[in-house]
């Protein structure tokens, strides 16, 4: 979205062809390559930009794992991946062709030698390859791996660059599990890199339709007048997912669904939605913004948590007809596990935009639908002449994922002699208005990171403050004496009857996706 | 339905002035999930014979990936008699979600005689409302150029490759362009053409470092195929424009000097070729050689940068395809303003 500091010079050449900031020559190093992220995503995408044309010539990829491999093991397995995991099929000479910057670095993360003989084989790669001492570290490793790697970094001097080169780090959610671990790894994090080096990278960011959303808003005059406390009734936010807890117990266990998704993702989203105009498109203009929402949600006591929070998991049902096990019954869950896989929650933001307008979040697994959406369900017209009898609301929905697109839902007369009214729906759909496929969420965060474009990536403050919002909830869930009870839902259901009352205690109900 | 044009049919012969209760018939006697979509009126216009079964299987390929409202028109100007033929057609496709066909509208318009000067109107009956007219003129222009229609068009696409006298036209739709007061974006296919030479070429010097460079040029080699000189003309139009180059001296019609800013010639020679319409570029210094040239398997190109003569390791990029419906897309994919476009023009309209 914007040019950042350390953007060079223009290129004049570059003029009219392409509207976003030039992704710069570099290496980048991945950590945990031999891992799932790195095999379904992220080499994937970076082959799906290569194929595009929009990776620079210059980019080396570096494997860094523990497992011994030789590079061409290496590159066999990520092209085995690639095949199937590409969202466009690969071509043999492009393969030959972007394989030949693939190289596999063994070592264990804690091994310093690892990381001397590292920098020694990222200084060969610059001399061989022009990728002009740029590096981009991406930590796709579970957190506890970072600090360990981070220290190693610094020690080889690798956290550091020649004037006109940069070194900077992705690192994959979850950025800790509550406020004090975050905060601990954001110092080690700082310890090694500066924040403007750190790239938090939330998928959800690089979604299309997520990205749009600020489009929609400040791009369109009609919705502006419309989109505050006077108009606006309730916000919904729903993450819905068909899945229960797959091969992922371990991390399950522990994050549950308020962690997992909540945290991160869904209050990103409600920052989008819901944050004043930045005064420009720069990266911390805009995050500037976002982090001002998280910090006016109002914070609950624990008596109020009760009445404003709904956690609850899935027992045993079916999901389209087919039935499923309750998460206790899962693979490596404990039998007697308090974990939430649902959470419904009221919030406010306690600004001058928002104030009084709930915002309703609901987020679960083994829910009868996957779909992620955002709606504004605005006011009724004043209660005369035709809005007497009239109880649906204009509601505009901007649908995340699948079908990715707009609708609006307005009243329209029924053609005939009465004055009959029914809602009717205004559908925008991506895939019927653009025929070509959006690029992958991984594709445009890794451009944006080769770019120096930190727009879509959480800073620092986001994340403390989310976690700031998120603590005193899982605390009262956890307290051992009155916490709120843990409700169960049916798999394939909406999940539980508490999570409608939090609506219909005020007259309102969750939106039918 | 019964008028898809899959078969690249006209479809169904309507009365011009009930296309539209035929167009909302065809939709009411649709089966199945169906999706009609449109995110522009794109006017199709050509005298030759026979275009309207050609261009009607273009446009099945182009709303593949361009949703719109065709307007595809032929002009039989030398008919004795005066008449117009309409149809209406469906261009139907499965969308990328979900099993359901998004469809784009087709109208296709036979005009014979002097009823093509009824060409505004007929075109301006039959656009989707609020939507953006691009208009696909795919002859030569001829005077007078119909004002009340350049007053509507938002984009005007053409392919000056196909010009006999390129000032000529040139100068037609400059004079378009001010009957639009200046609205109207030109876009050249010819241009478009060379989107993925300039991009490769470009890539060369997004480093800071190898900016320098770009002082250094002394020598530029387009390679082009016959019909094609005038897009290699174009692209050294296009690095004269953004180096700030001026024209010095034309030897012979395919050599010719430009000078820059320090007063260093630029040799440019253009040299005809069998194959690609731009096969092969290179932009010398006298220390290193940048080149892109078309790899053999046609799509791609090989960027390489090194000494004249030495070992090089190519990298690929996409090359494009050089057929009507994948420049058509191409344009169609960009949007905004053409500014390096006129001033590539501006540079090199004496060569042209």
């Amino acid at each position: 979205m914007n040019r950042a500091t350390d953007q060079p010079e223009p290129n004049p050449l570059r003029e009219g062809l392409s509207a976003r900031a030039v992704p710069q020559p570099c290496t980048i190093v991945i950590f945990g390559a031999t891992g799932d992220l790195t095999h379904r995503k992220l080499v994937p995408a970076l082959y799906n930009l290569a194929a595009d044309g929009d990776l620079p010539p210059a980019v080396v990829i570096v494997g860094f794992a523990r497992r011994p491999k030789t590079d061409d093991e290496f590159r066999r397995d990520l092209e085995e991946a690639t095949r199937k995991f590409s969202r466009q099929s690969v071509r043999d000479e492009i393969w030959k062709n972007f394989a030949q910057s693939i190289f596999y670095h063994q070592s264990e993360f804690g091994e310093e030698s690892g990381y001397k003989a590292l920098a020694e084989r990222l200084d060969d790669i610059d001399k061989n390859h022009g990728t002009r001492g740029n590096r981009l570290f991406y930590f796709a490793v579970s957190p506890d791996q970072f600090e360990p790697i981070l220290k190693n970094l610094k020690d080889a001097g690798l956290n550091q660059t020649c004037e006109g080169s940069w070194a900077r780090v992705i690192v994959e959610k979850p950025f800790g599990t509550d406020l004090d671990t975050a905060r601990e790894l954001n110092r080690v994090i700082r310890n090694s890199f500066s924040e403007e080096q750190t790239y938090r990278i939330d998928h959800f960011l690089g979604k299309e339709t997520a990205q749009n959303i600020l489009v929609l808003r400040f791009a369109n005059a009609i919705f502006s007048p419309l989109w505050n406390t006077h108009y606006v009734d309730q916000v919904q936010i729903t993450a819905a997912e068909t899945l229960g807890v797959e091969n992922r117990a371990g991390y399950y266990e522990h994050a549950g669904a308020l962690r997992d998704m909540v945290q991160n993702h869904l209050l990103q989203l409600l920052c989008l939605v819901a944050m004043e105009p930045p005064t420009d498109l720069s990266a911390d203009s805009i995050r500037d913004e976002k982090v001002k929402v998280v910090r006016s949600l109002r914070h609950w006591s624990r008596s109020e948590i009760a009445a404003n929070v709904v956690r609850a998991q899935y027992s045993k049902g079916a999901i389209n007809g087919e039935p499923v096990l309750g998460y206790r019954q899962e693979k490596n869950v404990n039998p007697d596990s308090q974990t939430d896989t649902f959470v419904a929650l009221r919030l406010f933001i306690d600004n001058w935009r928002w104030a009084d307008v709930p915002i309703y979040m609901r987020v679960g697994k083994r829910l009868p639908k996957s779909a992620t959406d955002i709606s504004i369900h605005f006011k009724k017209a004043p209660p005369v002449l035709f809005n007497k009898d009239l109880h649906d609301l204009n509601v505009l929905v901007i649908r995340i994922q699948p079908d990715e697109g707009i609708s609006l839902r307005i009243h329209a007369k029924v053609p005939g002699s009465s004055f009959r009214i029914e809602p009717v729906k205004m559908d925008f759909h991506y895939g019927t208005s653009f025929g070509k496929a959006s690029p992958e969420a991984y594709e445009r965060l890794l451009l944006d990171a080769m770019s120096g474009d930190a727009t879509l990536f959480a800073r620092r403050d986001e994340v403390e403050e989310a976690w700031a919002f998120i603590d005193p909830i899982e605390d009262a869930w956890h307290a051992k004496k009155d916490a709120p009870e843990l409700f169960f839902y049916a798999a394939g259901s909406w999940g539980p009857e508490a999570a409608d009352d939090l609506l219909a205690r005020n007259g309102r109900a969750w939106r039918r996706l | 339905m019964p008028a898809t044009a899959e078969e690249y049919s006209l479809g169904l012969p309507v009365q011009v002035s009930k296309i539209d209760q035929e167009l909302k018939k065809l939709w009411q006697e649709s089966e199945g999930a169906m999706t009609r979509a449109s995110l522009i009126n794109l006017a199709v216009y050509s005298e030759e014979a026979g275009s309207l079964s050609k261009n009607t299987q273009l446009m099945a390929n182009i709303t593949e990936n361009h949703a719109c409202r065709a307007i595809v028109i032929e002009a039989d100007c030398k008919a004795q008699d005066n008449r117009v033929e309409a149809w209406i057609s469906a261009h139907c496709h499965i969308g990328s979600v979900g099993s359901k066909q998004v469809c784009s509208e087709q109208i296709s318009f036979l005009l014979k005689g002097s009823c093509t000067t009824l060409l505004p109107s007929i075109v301006f009956s039959h656009l989707d409302s609020d939507l953006p007219f691009y208009v696909w003129w795919q002859d030569e222009l001829r005077e007078p150029v119909h004002p009340r229609l350049w007053a509507w068009v938002d984009r005007l696409i053409y392919d000056s490759q196909r010009w006999e006298d390129f000032r000529a036209q040139m100068r037609l739709l400059e004079s378009a362009e001010q009957e639009a007061n200046q609205r109207i974006v030109l876009c050249d296919l010819n241009w478009t053409r060379l989107d993925n030479i300039r991009f490769a070429l470009a890539q060369f010097f997004d480093h800071p470092a190898s900016h320098h460079n770009l002082a250094k040029i002394n020598e530029l080699r387009i390679d082009f195929a016959p019909g094609f000189r005038s897009t290699a003309v174009l692209f050294a139009g296009w690095l004269a424009a953004q180096l700030n180059w001026n024209t010095n001296k034309a030897e012979a019609a395919n050599n010719f000097r430009f000078i820059n800013p320090s007063g260093q010639n630029i040799n440019v020679e253009l040299r005809e070729r069998s194959g690609e319409p731009i096969s092969e570029v290179a932009v010398i210094t006298a220390d290193v050689e940048f080149l892109v040239a078309h790899a053999k398997c046609g799509d791609l190109l090989e960027v390489s940068r090194g000494k004249p003569g030495e070992q090089r390791m190519p990298q690929l990029m996409p090359a494009g395809k050089n057929d009507p419906v994948s420049l058509m897309s191409e344009e169609l994919m960009r949007g905004g303003p053409h500014h390096v476009y006129l001033h590539a023009v501006n540079r090199v309209r004496d060569l042209l």
